[in-house]
């Protein structure tokens, strides 16, 4: 069966409506980050204590959900699941721009934006999990890059390396991403662990915003796309979660089992704004209702249903984000075990940190950017097939690409 | 063998040697100038002792003479202020009448530093004589740093200093992260941190900089007759300011 990829022509007034408010979003985001960069990081609400804040939460959170390529590369280009071609062009598309997303949440984060171009590539250090992340990002962009002209061009056998090497190094992204915190010496970042379970989130995450994408994409244009596609996605999802799960349930058991951290554990779990977030916003919201939705016969193979745990697993993985980079900042370091710091110059102890309103426009800024490019992109490149329908519902098969 | 072949062999021998090379100089980087047994280049190997039963209660000389030395910025908000030395009082959490203590924080210039090794630009690193520093000129303002620092150490220009108390000093932009050099720029000319030089002005002489590979140093000398401790000797990271009374 040939797939014919189009642009999208018949809604051209909508798309520019669409470009005109992701327009107005970059632009909001560009004046914060001017006024970050002019007036200082302390617009921001960070402080000595709590030096990272929302633009690093949003940046790993859109280099997880990045990974829906990784999803899709892997079933159409490593495994030869031909009825996944119809969505592989639009899912390596949105995963680099989620990846230039992670990027520019990490660039408007610096405190000296006019070195970040220079420096980091000129004194590159093999040792920092932050000079290596950037050639895995940018890496990462140029392998999409490849694969997307390997699949405009209908090049199968470079399809099938490039979606390999993509599969690959997906993984050390999304692996490198997680040690940033796992490798950090702070008790509620050292974790072996939080790499794998960062990269299980991210499969989660990126598979939850494909099966968003395709559905919201495919209903909005008017395409078919055959239900059994996205239960098959939304099968993996649960499995993903199950993954989160199981990570998520053995780093906390082990954190409230060794005595050395168990304050640190309850600190995490019970704890403020964060506590909850963990519980009812990852847990309950994030995983839980989703599981139930997608492993449940009925519901599991409703579209409508699945939609409402994708939309779930999304905000989730966000939460998980969330929590994963500030209580670790917000907790104290031990310098002194067996005493209390009573009296100190700077603020010792568990400290609070509230998202601000220069934050929030800085991430909108950046969701605004990439939104005006995925419009864009829809616009200009032949990325949505005509129709996306399952193996047996084809009139002749293929064999892999 | 023809032109091709050789071009092949050749290149193949040039990229590998420039491997080997690089792999050589990283790995002496990583385990060879950070182990700090070893002498350093310069011969010396900056370090501190703080003796805490001298150290007058209530005192800040150490920390008013640092600020005025390198221009260390106070915006009046505990939150963005930058200290290079502090104070911390303690408490015991077991024994209840136990009186407080107070100990001096400062960066502890480790051997191994955390903050070095997570720097992207290598603008925080060690020097031939330990003393672990950071170009201002090349942060980029990461603040990877403070997160790797175990001793909360790290400061952050998050706002721009007004006040410019020495001139011959540079004060720093805001977006770049800083801590105690040790007073690098006056060790470098023979004389001592302005904290030591002003605590032994007080007459407490609570503080000693000194070469910990000079035996004869009076640092040398107090680590070797004294119960000395670091703080959380257990990370590894090598301390090197030593604690006499905590």
């Amino acid at each position: 069966m040939d797939i014919v990829f189009e642009r999208i022509d018949d809604q051209a007034a909508q798309l520019r409506r669409l470009m005109i408010a992701f327009g107005v979003l970059a632009m909001a985001g560009l004046l914060a980050t001017w006024w970050v960069v002019e007036k200082g990081i302390w617009v921001t609400g960070m402080y000595t204590r709590v030096p990272w804040g929302l633009q690093i939460v949003m940046a790993v959170y859109y280099i997880g959900l990045s990974a829906g390529s990784l999803v899709i590369s892997g079933l159409y280009g490593v495994f030869g699941k031909q009825e996944y071609k119809p969505f592989a062009r639009i899912a390596v598309y949105v995963a680099m721009l989620f990846l230039i997303a992670g990027l520019l949440s990490i660039l408007t984060d610096q405190g000296r934006l006019d070195r970040v171009f220079v420096e980091p590539f000129v004194h590159f250090n093999l040792q920092s999990m932050f000079s290596i992340n950037p050639i895995l990002y940018i890496g990462h962009i140029l392998i999409c890059v490849v694969y997307l002209w390997a699949l405009f061009t209908e090049r199968k056998k470079l399809t099938t390396v490039v979606a390999t090497l993509a599969f690959g190094w997906a993984f050390c992204v999304h692996s490198g991403t997680g040690a940033i915190f796992g490798f950090g010496a702070r008790m509620l970042y050292e974790s072996p662990l939080l790499p794998a379970s960062f990269v299980a989130a991210a499969m989660a995450s990126g598979t939850a915003l494909m099966i968003l994408l395709i559905v919201g994409l495919f209903k909005a244009t008017k395409r078919h796309v055959d239900d059994e596609l996205i239960i098959w996605l939304g099968r993996f999802l649960a499995v993903c979660i199950l993954v989160v799960v199981y990570f998520l349930a053995l780093e906390n058991a082990y954190r409230a089992y060794v005595v050395e951290l168990r304050e640190a554990a309850i600190y995490y779990l019970f704890d403020g704004f964060h506590g909850a977030l963990f519980w009812f916003g990852l847990g309950i919201v994030g995983l839980f209702i989703p599981m139930f939705i997608l492993f449940r016969r009925k519901t599991g193979t409703s579209i409508r249903w699945i939609v409402i745990a994708s939309v779930l697993v999304v905000f989730g993985v966000l939460c998980e984000r969330y929590v994963i980079v500030l209580p670790g900042l917000t907790h104290p370091a031990e310098l002194f075990p067996g005493m209390t710091v009573v009296g100190s110059a700077l603020e010792e102890g568990v400290v609070s940190y509230s998202v601000s309103i220069v934050e929030v426009l800085q991430a909108l800024g950046v969701f605004g950017v990439i939104g005006f490019l995925f419009v864009f992109g829809l616009r200009v490149f032949k990325l949505l097939p005509t129709e996306a329908r399952a193996l047996n519902n084809q009139s002749s098969s293929e064999s892999g690409p | 063998m023809d032109r091709r072949d050789f071009i092949k062999v050749a290149g193949g021998t040039l990229l590998a040697g420039a491997s080997c090379a690089y792999a050589f100089r990283f790995l002496n980087d990583t385990f060879g100038v950070q182990a700090g047994e070893g002498v350093q280049l310069s011969g010396r190997r900056w370090g501190m002792v703080i003796d805490l039963t001298r150290c007058r209660s209530g005192c800040t000389t150490c920390m008013e003479a640092c600020r005025v030395e390198n221009n260390v910025g106070l915006h009046g908000d505990i939150r963005w202020d930058n200290h290079w030395i502090r104070k911390v009082k303690l408490k015991s959490k077991h024994a209840a009448g136990e009186a407080e203590k107070e100990v001096i924080l400062l960066c502890n210039h480790c051997d191994k530093p955390p903050c070095a090794q997570v720097c992207p630009v290598q603008a925080t690193y060690k020097r031939h004589d330990g003393i672990v520093i950071v170009d201002h000129h090349r942060c980029i303002g990461c603040r990877y740093c403070m997160i790797a620092c175990p001793y909360n150490a790290r400061q952050f220009n998050f706002v721009d200093t007004e006040d410019w108390l020495n001139k011959e000093h540079p004060k720093r932009s805001h977006g770049v992260a800083e801590a105690c050099t040790l007073c690098a720029h006056r060790l470098d000319v023979g004389r001592i941190p302005a904290c030591v030089e002003a605590c032994c002005n007080v007459g407490a002489e609570a503080l000693f900089v000194g070469d910990m590979n000079d035996p004869e140093s009076e640092v040398s000398r107090l680590i070797a007759t004294n119960a000395v401790k670091r703080i959380r000797e257990d990370l590894g990271t090598e301390p090197k300011v030593h604690y006499i009374g905590l």
